[in-house]
């Protein structure tokens, strides 16, 4: 979608004044990160002459002083930022729809990260931003950049160390579903555990996971590994022509998206390789492409409410 | 000795797993087709109120009402086999689909409440039957599999198991119900 809002007078002025202030964070950055440098570079050349006390002196000096600048600018910096997000990321989704709205500071809850049971593995470090909302209709929905996080330990020479693991990185979709229902539903990209569980429940059934629904859907099937707590509200909700939207909607994403209904909503994970919707520093904001990416994610996630069939509402749920 | 022991309460351990799992598969099944019973019953319970509503309206369709009515009567016998039920079920099915069509015809009807709800109901209905049977078609191919393929097979000639049908997807099961085909609206 081209970047059409930016003839709007009023975004060209904002975008007009936030270059200005771009400028000038991204100046005062060079000179922090500069005098850091100078200040490392001195301190290296001067101690290996063996005059510690002057090396600390003027290499501490210079930055310690490139810190200062860096450490008074970032306060500027996160404003810059957040406005770009209201005002720039703002107008871009009011001309998708005006009834779209961005809260940068908000997200979607770890609780409802959680309760969403879109993965099984539960985050020990999470981060989420960038919360946007609409009404298509009758369909609410919304969703936010999550980055969700395991850790694991390992005991080697050098003590414990920690490593950190995506669960996933990208975007977490929600929109209230179409239809009632009162299980739970769940669809995972299928790895090797997923396909063994159901291997062994299918084949033998004590052992495997109970819960696994087997479909008919063979593209569905390649990619994804289905649990729901009922067997049939689970194909009430994944009817053959849901299952093939689904496939489409997955094509048209980088990796395979999981997806899971419950509470009368229905959520949906992206992972993805792209940290959106942020504003540029060393970039300028005059550049028509600038914004091409986040317009693109936008109008993907917008679209879904209709590729989905979302708005239907034929069944008792209005 | 010890090998050969343990060798052997394996094979009994894996022989009991199959053993339960067949019988586990084929009480899924008449579970599966018992759930399709209720959606039945619960679609058939809204045919009095829908003929109710749709009679003081429509001065024309006067014989596909007694049809319905008739076939709800021939379904909730008690003498009907369950593959007769289904038939019926299909029947009253495009008998009610004819009638929605036919609504067009009678303004006040489509803007009557009652009538809009027990549409919906309908709809959710028919959806809801058509899941329970791709959820019954679906435990009878995994009781298929397990009776027709090895090491399943042999228990399953003991236990007298045999392959069972599964039952034919009405092409309109296959595809989402579309609220334009359905109501042309």
């Amino acid at each position: 979608m081209a970047t059409n809002f930016t003839i709007n007078p009023a975004v060209q002025a904002v975008i007009a004044e936030l270059e200005i202030q771009r400028k000038k964070i991204s100046s005062t950055k060079y000179r922090g990160w500069g005098a850091i440098i100078v200040g490392i570079t001195i301190f290296l050349i001067t101690a290996s002459f063996g005059a510690m006390i002057i090396a600390l002196l003027l290499g501490g000096a210079s930055a310690i002083y490139g810190i200062v600048v860096l450490y008074k600018i970032s306060d500027e910096e996160s404003f810059y930022k957040s406005r770009f997000k209201n005002e720039v990321i703002g107008a871009a989704l009011r001309t998708i729809d005006p009834s779209l709205t961005i809260e940068p500071h908000n997200g979607i809850s770890e609780a409802e990260f959680r309760f969403s049971q879109l993965f099984t593995t539960e985050p020990d470090r999470y981060h989420t931003e960038d919360l946007i909302s609409g009404k298509i209709d009758k369909t609410s929905f919304y969703f936010a950049e999550v980055h969700a996080e395991y850790k694991t330990e390992t005991h080697g020479k050098n003590g414990k160390q920690t490593h950190w693991h995506d669960i996933i990185k990208g975007i977490v979709f929600t929109a209230d579903f179409n239809k009632h229902f009162n299980g739970v539903t769940v669809v995972r990209p299928k790895d090797f555990g997923a396909s063994l569980g159901a291997w062994f429940s299918k084949n033998v059934f004590s052992i495997g996971d109970k819960n696994v629904v087997e479909l008919e859907n063979e593209g569905f099937k390649k990619n994804f590994v289905t649990y729901s707590t009922d067997q049939i509200e689970a194909r009430y909700i994944l009817t053959p022509s849901m299952m093939e939207k689904i496939n489409e909607l997955n094509e048209r994403s980088a990796y395979t998206v999981s997806l899971s209904f419950i509470n009368a909503n229905m959520y949906i994970a992206f992972p993805l390789d792209h940290n959106y919707f942020e504003a540029p520093i060393f970039k300028t904001l005059l550049e028509p492409n600038l914004l091409d990416k986040d317009m693109s994610v936008l109008s993907f996630m917008y679209d879904i409410v209709h590729e989905l069939d979302l708005n239907t509402r034929i069944w008792t749920k209005q | 000795m010890i090998i050969v022991a343990i060798i052997a309460i394996l094979i009994l351990i894996f022989g009991i797993g199959i053993y339960n799992s067949l019988i586990s598969k084929k009480n899924q099944v008449a579970n599966a087709f018992s759930a399709i019973d209720v959606m039945l019953k619960k679609r058939f319970d809204l045919i009095p109120n829908l003929v109710e509503t749709v009679k003081q309206y429509m001065q024309y369709e006067g014989d596909t009402l007694t049809k319905i009515t008739e076939l709800r009567g021939k379904a909730l016998g008690s003498n009907v086999s369950e593959s007769d039920k289904l038939a019926l079920d299909q029947q009253i099915g495009s008998a009610v689909k004819g009638l929605m069509v036919s609504v067009e015809n009678y303004p006040d009807l489509k803007a009557n409440t009652n009538f809009n709800n027990l549409q919906s109901t309908w709809t959710e209905s028919e959806e809801q039957i058509a899941a329970a049977r791709r959820n019954y078609n679906a435990s009878v191919t995994t009781y298929n599999n397990a009776v027709m393929m090895f090491p399943g097979n042999m228990f399953a000639g003991m236990l007298g198991y045999q392959p069972m049908m599964v039952l034919e997807t009405a092409a309109e099961e296959r595809k989402n119900v579309s609220a334009k085909e359905l109501f042309n609206s």
